[in-house]
């Protein structure tokens, strides 16, 4: 499996290190070679006849056709446009924005997944069943439409934020075992070139094995997943309004079988309220986290060291009274 | 270009590219972080073992006090208790280590552990402790209290007053009583008298006979006084009454008119009230004791249901100067006010909230009465219940709950208390002998 993997990070270090180092051996002979006689010096005369004819020849295609001076070239096409594009630019337009629209919309299929989990309909009086331990009752004849939740849950559904660009996982066995070759080629080079030294300890820095997470992010989909997992526990019946008020963060370390690894779990910061608000909101918190998580929570094991460490922001501003 | 310029640029480009994941490097290695926007409003899941009895005869009032401390704590709607018939594990003593694993399956998500005592000079000691099963630990440390056997209840209540607060983050309300007009008798010819119970509707006591009309009694600060209005003088006049030895007098009002709507200010030495002159009403304050009485209205409309801000700072009010009855602030001092009721309807009996942040009210409107609350400022007005006849708002000592009279429709109708959550959740009949109105919160004891 790992054979194309190590061949083409042979074949990548070969290349950086061809770039880094291979001009050393050109550069004695093109030094040699570089002379400034290239720049030739043109009299007046020369210039103006070199200059002269071409405005003359473009200013009046440009004045006839477009008072923009800057798009000379535009005139021939033009007429084209004016009259196929009039009609069917009205029409793709705004189709096209209507399609993308509802497309960005695909966020909703996590929900899908979701709210039959959210509305297990549970009678109070099971507190007694051992076997479901996460659907508890739900709150009798509770909800008010004072709360409305379901207007800002929708407005939700689609990310706030699009996914953070990860930076592409490093392939970082292969890369350190081919370097030893061109070593005493670097050495001296380095000795002698500030900018290769540079370049030579940031691959070192960038090749270096650290515990940088590998594999993709998790996906969209993932980490709502994960999100609607944990607020399936976060339980905020019982909080104060102050504790209501305060968002804390909590920090988590997983097992790779998607645990919280209990003694990990941390309030990282507060805002919002009170530090005994704060401890009560935290205990809401880590009381989610470990509920939902006893079982573990489905995580692809695939891209663990994504997910090996988690701080979740518990923001209760939704689920305030209104 | 150059072999040689053309490797300078491609050296420089890549240095800036290695530079560049050098940096990106140390980012990757930060924890994911997710936001959790979206949560659930549930009772939470509780187990409360019988007490241990420390000794044989405190083997009755271990179960009693338990199963009090349970029934304050589910009264909430804040908490469900899970059935005794679903436990695995017992307690079997109050320092046995918990078994988190066995109340992990049932779903119990604190436990309460406690044990009592009876010691040989009758008195009775109530030790308990919290537990948050989930995260393996003791929610604060072990507490007791130690009373007469008679106070068990109270010992009970305050067990579960330290849960809640454990639980929730907030003052609880259990070991506090309610002060109300108890009522008998036809619809038409009702005979109503002063009378007290704990909150739950327990230890009733009756203060006053049933010889005159009694109205709208109001509890002082410090719990141990009561206002009220009685019509035993032929005219409605203001009262005051010691609680511990059921004494009351009058209180002198300016010219011995009529006075009502008392309710005293938050340091307990004053009372704000209306007095009818000449057809007019107006507010007024004074000292409880007597004198110094204080016109804070004048305007030619009826001025009543004077309540203070908890700081003593304003008063809100209700007057009928725009035609209808709505919600005014004024300083406590009087001089202009500010009307803060906006919404259709007729607004009436406002009370602050103990916390300072809402305003209760009744409110009639399109045939029916509501229960509601707004800010001080009058937004974000909710109505909390809607039925035949809802008035007299009262707040628990935390400020979480609203008790309030409800009259059924038709002749046989009758009044009784009921309870509802600031949010409109968990509204609940409170248990009371016969027809009960006016009800007046005291402050934790």
């Amino acid at each position: 499996m790992k054979t194309g993997l190590y061949i083409s990070g042979l074949a990548h270090a070969a290349l950086i290190l061809w770039l880094l180092f291979g001009s050393l051996f050109l550069a004695r002979d093109n030094e040699d070679l570089l002379q400034v006689s290239q720049v030739s010096i043109l009299s007046e005369a020369e210039f103006a006849a070199l200059s002269a004819p071409e405005p003359v020849s473009v200013a009046p295609a440009t004045s006839t056709n477009a008072p923009a001076r800057p798009q000379p070239p535009a005139p021939e096409p033009e007429p084209e446009p004016e009259p196929e594009p009039a009609p069917t630019t009205p029409e793709v337009a705004p189709a096209d924005i209507d399609r993308v629209a509802p497309e960005a919309a695909p966020e909703p299929e996590p929900l899908v997944e979701v709210a039959p989990v959210v509305r297990d309909p549970v009678t109070p009086d099971q507190a007694g069943d051992v076997t479901q331990p996460e659907t508890q009752a739900t709150a009798p004849e509770a909800a008010t439409t004072e709360i409305v939740t379901e207007v800002t849950e929708t407005a939700e559904l689609a990310p706030a934020t699009s996914a953070r660009p990860h930076a592409r996982p490093n392939r970082t066995a292969p890369t350190p075992e081919p370097e030893p070759d061109p070593e005493p080629e670097t050495e001296t080079a380095a000795a002698t070139d500030p900018l290769a030294d540079a370049v030579a300890t940031a691959v070192a820095e960038a090749t270096e094995p650290s515990p940088v997470p590998s594999g993709p992010p998790l996906s969209q989909g993932e980490m709502r997943a994960l999100q609607v997992s944990v607020g399936n526990c976060w339980n905020v019946g019982s909080l104060s309004s102050e504790a209501l008020g305060t968002t804390v963060v909590v920090g988590v370390e997983m097992t790779p079988e998607g645990r919280p690894e209990i003694a990990s779990i941390r309030m990282v910061s507060f805002s919002g309220g009170s530090e005994a608000s704060a401890r009560r909101a935290y205990e809401t918190a880590r009381r989610a986290i470990i509920r939902c998580g006893a079982t573990g929570y489905n995580l692809p094991s695939a891209k663990y060291e994504q997910w090996r460490e988690i701080e979740m922001t518990f923001n209760p501003e939704n689920m305030r009274i209104k | 270009m150059s072999l040689h310029k053309t490797l300078n640029l491609a050296r420089k480009l890549l240095l800036v590219a290695l530079a560049g994941l050098a940096f990106a490097a140390p980012a990757q290695s930060e924890p994911l972080r997710i936001e959790i926007t979206e949560g659930v409003i549930e009772p939470l899941p509780f187990a409360v073992p019988n007490f241990q009895a420390e000794n044989a005869s405190a083997g009755e009032m271990a179960q009693s006090i338990a199963r009090v401390v349970a029934a304050d704590l589910a009264g909430t709607g804040l908490f469900r208790e899970i059935p005794s018939s679903a436990f695995i594990s017992t307690v079997t003593s109050f320092s046995s280590p918990v078994q988190y694993a066995d109340w992990k399956a049932i779903n119990a998500q604190a436990l309460i552990t406690g044990a009592v005592s009876v010691g040989t000079n009758g008195k009775i000691t109530v030790k308990f402790r919290v537990f948050d099963v989930f995260s393996q630990g003791q929610l604060g440390e072990g507490l007791q209290f130690a009373g007469s056997a008679g106070s068990w209840r109270r010992m009970a209540h305050k067990v579960a007053d330290a849960v809640y607060s454990r639980i929730t983050g907030e003052s609880a309300y259990f070991d506090s009583r309610v002060v109300f007009v108890s009522e008998s008798g036809p619809k038409n010819a009702r005979q109503k008298r002063l009378a007290i119970m704990d909150y739950d509707g327990a230890n009733l006591q009756f203060l006053t006979d049933s010889s005159a009309l009694v109205l709208s009694p109001r509890f002082s600060p410090t719990g141990d006084r009561v206002l009220y209005t009685s019509y035993e003088t032929g005219f409605p006049q203001i009262f005051l009454l010691e609680i511990a030895n059921v004494g009351r007098s009058a209180l002198p009002t300016p010219n011995g008119n009529m006075s009502f709507a008392p309710r005293f200010s938050p340091d307990g030495n004053e009372v704000v009230f209306s007095l009818e002159n000449g057809g007019n009403t107006d507010i007024y304050r004074m000292n409880v004791g007597g004198g110094g009485a204080q016109r804070l209205t004048s305007a030619p409309s009826i001025e009543t249901g004077p309540s203070f801000s908890p700081d003593g700072s304003q008063i809100v009010f209700t007057s009928d100067r725009s035609g209808t009855p709505q919600l005014y602030v004024m300083s406590a001092n009087g001089g202009a006010a500010r009307r803060i009721s906006n919404g259709a309807g007729r607004y009436n009996t406002p009370v602050w909230s103990p916390r300072g942040d809402l305003i209760a009210f009744t409110k009639q409107n399109a045939g029916r009465f509501h229960i509601g609350v707004m800010r001080t400022d009058g937004s974000e007005e909710r109505l909390l219940t809607a039925s035949f006849l809802d008035e007299g708002p009262t707040w628990s000592p935390n400020g979480r709950v609203i008790m309030f009279t409800r009259e059924s429709q038709g002749a046989s109708g009758a009044a009784a208390l009921y309870m509802v959550d600031i949010t409109g959740r968990n509204l609940r009949r409170v248990t009371t002998q016969g027809a009960a109105s006016d009800p007046s919160w005291s402050p934790l004891q």
